[in-house]
């Protein structure tokens, strides 16, 4: 079990609800309208007058398996635009209820 | 989170459905909305009248009109109270303050007159008050030319014409004056009445008894019953001549026999003509609330189907119609509205270069008009000047919100995001911005609705108008507009091919204008002070040339004309003088397509026509012209030469020539009044008289009147009261006798067809012609015994003494002029340096009045309206940027935007009136806006960690075109309104100049003057912080 947590530009939202969905990934908690900023480039996205975007987050625990696949999806979409930021992280899972 | 955004993007059925609705309701609206010239202005004028028979001017002065100003003038909310004293009448009117209910203020100074009615002599009848109203000008003007059927023109006309005129829904009441009224006359010569013994109340009693019907009661024939009844009216004139008056010598004495009878019109009456035909005169007054335009077109569609039921000779115009001029009016108004729609679809789209993006636009307008015509309708208001100028205005302003929303969507498309999330964020991105520019020209606008006075009559509905519209076109830029852009804009969306250039030509300029920016803050001593310089320079023309006045004079074609010959003039030299005057006046002046007027003495039935104080010597004249496009001379030209012609002529002794026909409040041309306050009579005169002489040689400054009429010259009978005792009489039966030799006994009627009409037993005309007639008249006392006029009384000839008019409680006599040529300030000026020279007795004081006093009334409030507004958008601004700087940086470009005014006023030789006014209070919105825009973008650069000057030099270049796209638009949306030579143009020429001037001027100077101001204020901020920085590191 691994937990990928994924952070993105609001406008991805809809697309990253499809492609949980398209790999059969159901469980996941959500944050919505938080703030951040990419470490390289990008423009920070702090909902404030200067830089008004906003970003949500995502931390989906799944099977070993559907990581690889979930992320090169998620590489695909990020690609489609240079202005808008998407980010997944891995994590290990070391116990659960 | 689930905001008004998402929402209309998620449900874009419902969005749409929603609009559709209110489009819906508004073309709903819209069709029933009325047509007027200007906002329904509420009356505020209350008339008491009041008479006292037998008494003189000053008699009812100290009597009548005295105590009851007194107990007036503490009602509330009076504001002028002015009266006319004349012989028998008072008259009083008071002028309240705007916007009072009038019942109210009808009903407390009802309340007023039952406490002093006590107190008024015995012989006063009860005061009436009479209520102005706005309907009671008269909105059509009909004539009548007839030939063969001028005897009876009266009765056709009230049959056939009047009452199915009458019938239609709106019209008040239907007059008829000019047409000869007839009545029979039983004319009898004084000489056979001696001869035979009688009198003229002897005859008219024997007419009376046998002109008569009675019934007698009932009989019963057999087993019926049948009324029983003689019928001796008379049923032909012819038979009156069979009357037998009386006995003599035995032998019977016919009223042939001692009078002749004339079946005709009246004796004196007034005579209409028109084009110097003779006719008669139909005018058509509205009822209150009803609606000109409707009622126009009902009446003249009525009167072409009632023309084909007339006697041939019978020909009905129109003489004036003021519905033409409102048509005229609106329908100018109407196209601008398209053209200035037009204008602003191209500017979009010259910006924007996409026909999609221009089409999600250009939707705001008009459903944020439509908005405006269901808020017209729910409040009974009407498409008219002002309100119309208020959705021309608007339309450039109400697509400022969408564009602001759909721009930022774009920039999310473009940066990757799908339509559908950026319509969302991108609208919540700049929602804020949007509402709080929207409060700021709410800010602008809303004031206009509290407003006092005719100024608050004038423009509360502008100011409801722009800010429904505003707020409407905010709904609409984020709710409509994120659902349109998410359902038609597209991710990687091209602009078509014929931008390319354009755009490249826009960035080439954005840049141009960046570096530009960039010298200027470098160079900001120059600068500013060479914007100073260019401020004080504009406002030399404005301290010498510029010319002030109310509301500009408006050319309706319409001229109308009162003409006074020498007191006294009969009726037969009046007429030929009115004539010759007309035919003179259509030969020199083409342009007169019909001249009406009308002499002589109005009947007694007319009791409005009387208390006009008209008499056989006045003459009036309307005169309609050609319309305004197809003459090169305009109305007020045509009236100067006539008002020459008038001062030419000897036999006129006072003219008064109007513009526009008829003194409205606005769109006539300005007056001056000299009020001269004092109680001395001969005091007064003089220093009028010697005041009108000098008014006469200012330039352009002409039909300078003074109200007080002449004395009149009258005949009186003085009876001796002795003599008349000794005979057996007394004052009143003698003055009986008099009167009814001289105007005739009424005592019986003559029927025909349902109509009555009076047979007046009088003189015959040629023993009314002298002295000696009225001296030989034979007076009987009751014992049949007759004595001569002259051996109880004196015929003598004197003058009575002219109306005593008050005003505020104080003899007053206004000395008027018509600024023709000048403007209103600087004839204000030229009499106040008259009055100064003048040798003014200290009992008497002056005060200026007329369309000054208006234009000082409605300058104050427009210029506290001015304060007001500039206090709430900087309220608005400080709280949009929490700061104190900026929002004054921004009001910086206010002076500049005067300046523009100024200059624009000048070129043009407008001047500076009410809709200047307005004008420059609307251009100030629009220019406080673009400085927010372009500070907003440029702090944003700094808070995004840009430095002062690359802050400003790269918020100049992306905000240009926003920038300039606002002034554009309502630059060009104004064009059409500012070259427009329809009717009516010259009211919002100013306006349209002022804001055009305005606009670009301080658009141009914003775009330089703003950054440059910016960057020292920033500069000194950034200097006191390091200073601050310094001094804590030195503590340390």
């Amino acid at each position: 079990m691994k937990s990928v947590f994924i952070t993105y530009d609001q406008a991805y939202q809809d697309s990253v609800m499809a492609i949980l969905s398209k790999h059969n990934i159901r469980g996941y908690s959500g944050w919505q309208g938080i703030t951040g900023c990419g470490s390289r480039s990008g423009e920070p996205h702090q909902g404030s007058h200067a830089w008004p975007a906003l970003n949500n987050a995502l931390l989906t625990v799944i099977d070993d398996s559907k990581v690889a696949p979930l992320l090169e999806a998620l590489r695909e979409l990020d690609k489609t635009s240079d202005l808008l930021g998407l980010r997944a992280f891995v994590w290990n899972i070391e116990a659960s209820i | 989170m689930s905001s008004i955004y998402q929402t209309s993007v998620r449900k874009p059925i419902t969005t749409a459905l929603i609009f559709i609705a209110v489009v819906i309701l508004g073309i709903f609206s819209f069709q029933r909305l009325p047509i007027d010239l200007y906002p329904n202005i509420e009356v505020n004028m209350l008339m008491v009248m009041t008479s006292y028979q037998g008494a003189s001017a000053a008699d009812i002065e100290t009597n009548i009109t005295k105590p009851l100003e007194n107990t007036l003038n503490t009602v509330s909310n009076l504001k002028k109270i002015s009266s006319s004293s004349r012989e028998n009448t008072s008259i009083i009117q008071l002028e309240f303050e705007f916007g009072e209910d009038l019942d109210v203020l009808t009903n407390d100074v009802r309340d007023k007159l039952e406490l002093i009615k006590s107190y008024l002599p015995d012989g006063a009848s009860t005061p009436l008050i009479f209520k102005f109203s706005t309907d009671m000008i008269p909105i059509l003007y009909i004539s009548a030319e007839a030939q063969e059927s001028l005897p009876g023109l009266y009765k056709i006309l009230d049959n056939n014409v009047a009452n199915a005129l009458a019938r239609i829904k709106g019209v008040g009441t239907v007059s008829i004056s000019g047409a000869p009224e007839r009545e029979i006359q039983v004319y009898v010569d004084p000489g056979k009445l001696e001869a035979y013994n009688l009198s003229i109340e002897s005859i008219s009693q024997a007419i009376m008894l046998e002109n008569r019907n009675t019934p007698a009661g009932t009989v019963d024939i057999g087993s019926n019953t049948y009324s029983l009844r003689v019928r001796g009216e008379f049923v032909e004139v012819s038979q009156l001549n069979q009357v037998v008056v009386g006995n003599f010598d035995g032998k019977t004495i016919f009223l042939s026999d001692v009078a002749s009878i004339r079946d005709g019109g009246q004796e004196r009456m007034q005579e209409a003509y028109t084009n110097e035909k003779q006719g008669a005169t139909i005018i058509i007054q509205k009822q209150s609330g009803a609606n000109t335009v409707q009622i126009a077109e009902a009446v003249k569609t009525e009167l072409n189907k009632i023309q084909q039921n007339l006697p041939s000779d019978i020909k009905l115009q129109i003489i004036a119609d003021s519905s033409d001029n409102i048509k005229n009016s609106i329908s100018s108004l109407q196209e601008t509205v398209i053209f200035a729609f037009l204008f602003v679809l191209l500017v979009v789209l010259f910006f924007l270069g996409r026909w999609r993006a221009t089409l999600i636009i250009m939707v705001t307008i008009p459903i944020s008009l439509i908005a405006a015509f269901i808020y017209l309708f729910g409040t009974g208001g009407s498409l008219n000047i002002i309100s119309m100028s208020g959705l021309i205005i608007a339309i450039g302003l109400v697509v400022d919100d969408a564009i602001v929303v759909l721009e930022n969507i774009t920039t999310h498309i473009e940066r990757g995001s799908d339509p559908r999330s950026a319509s969302i964020l991108g609208t919540n991105e700049v929602a804020l911005a949007v509402m709080a520019s929207t409060l700021t020209l709410v800010a602008v606008f809303l004031p206009f609705t509290l407003v006092p006075g005719m100024a608050g009559m004038m423009f509360k509905q502008l100011g409801w108008m722009v800010t429904i519209m505003i707020s409407m076109s905010l709904i609409t830029a984020i709710t409509l507009t994120p659902m349109m852009t998410s359902r038609m804009l597209r991710r990687n969306m091209k602009q078509g091919k014929l931008f390319a250039p354009i755009e490249k030509g826009l960035a080439r300029f954005d840049k141009a204008y960046g570096s530009f920016i960039h010298w200027a803050i470098r160079h900001r001593r120059k600068i500013m002070g060479s914007a100073t310089v260019i401020f004080f320079l504009a406002l030399i023309p404005a301290f010498t040339s510029l010319g002030f006045e109310n509301m500009p004079a408006s050319d309706n074609s319409r001229i109308s004309a009162t003409v006074e010959l020498p007191v006294g003039t009969g009726l037969n030299i009046s007429r030929s003088i009115a004539l010759n005057i007309s035919q003179d006046w259509r030969k020199k002046y083409p342009e007169i397509e019909m001249i009406n007027f009308s002499v002589g003495q109005p009947s007694e039935s007319n009791a409005w026509g009387t208390l006009m104080n008209k008499g056989s010597h006045v003459l009036s004249y309307t005169i309609r012209l050609a319309p305004k496009n197809s003459r090169k001379r305009s109305m007020f030209e045509i009236t100067e030469l006539m008002r020459q012609d008038l001062g030419d002529m000897p036999d006129v002794k006072k003219s008064n020539v109007i513009a526009g026909g008829g003194n409205n409040m606005t769109g006539g041309q300005s007056t001056l009044n000299v009020e001269i306050y004092g109680f001395d009579f001969s005091e007064t005169d003089r220093v009028a008289s010697e005041l009108a002489a000098k008014m006469k040689e200012i330039k352009g400054f002409t039909n300078i009147t003074i109200s007080r009429e002449d004395y009149q010259p009258e005949y009186q009978v003085d009876f001796d009261r002795e003599k008349l005792a000794i005979n057996g009489l007394n004052i009143t039966t003698a003055s009986n006798f008099l009167r009814n030799r001289m105007s005739g006994a009424l005592t019986s009627l003559f029927r025909e067809d349902g109509e009555e009409y009076n047979i007046r037993v009088i003189y015959a005309p040629e023993f009314r012609k002298s002295i000696e007639d009225i001296e030989n008249i034979l007076i009987y006392n009751a014992q049949g015994k007759s004595v001569r006029l002259r051996d109880v009384g004196r015929v003598y000839e004197c003058f009575s003494p002219p109306t005593i008019e008050r005003k505020s409680r104080q003899r007053v006599i206004t000395v008027s002029g018509v600024a023709s040529g000048i403007t209103l300030d600087k004839a204000v000026n030229a009499t106040n340096s008259i009055l100064k020279q003048m040798d003014i007795p200290s009992d008497i004081s002056t005060v200026l009045g007329g369309s000054y006093e208006d234009m000082q009334e409605m300058f104050a409030d427009l210029g506290t309206l001015f304060l007001i507004i500039l206090m709430l958008v900087f309220v608005v601004m400080a709280s949009q940027f929490e700061s104190l700087t900026y929002p004054f940086v921004i009001m910086f470009s206010i002076p500049f935007a005067l300046v523009g005014v100024i200059l624009s006023l000048w070129i043009t030789g407008h001047t500076v009136n009410t809709m200047s006014f307005i004008g420059v209070i609307m251009l100030s919105g629009i220019v406080v806006k673009n400085g927010i825009v372009l500070i907003d973008y440029i702090n944003l650069n700094r808070e995004r960690g840009m430095g002062v000057i690359r802050a400003v030099v790269k918020g100049g270049e992306s905000r240009l075109r926003p920038v300039l796209m606002t002034s554009i638009t309502a630059i060009l949306g104004m064009i059409p309104l500012a070259i427009s030579q329809g009717e009516g143009a010259e009211m919002w020429q100013p306006m349209a100049v002022t804001v055009i001037g305005g606009l670009s001027v301080s658009t141009l100077l914003t775009l330089v003057v703003i950054p440059t101001l910016y960057t020292s204020f920033a500069k000194n901020g950034i200097v006191r912080q390091r200073k601050k920085i310094a001094k804590l590191y030195q503590k340390k």
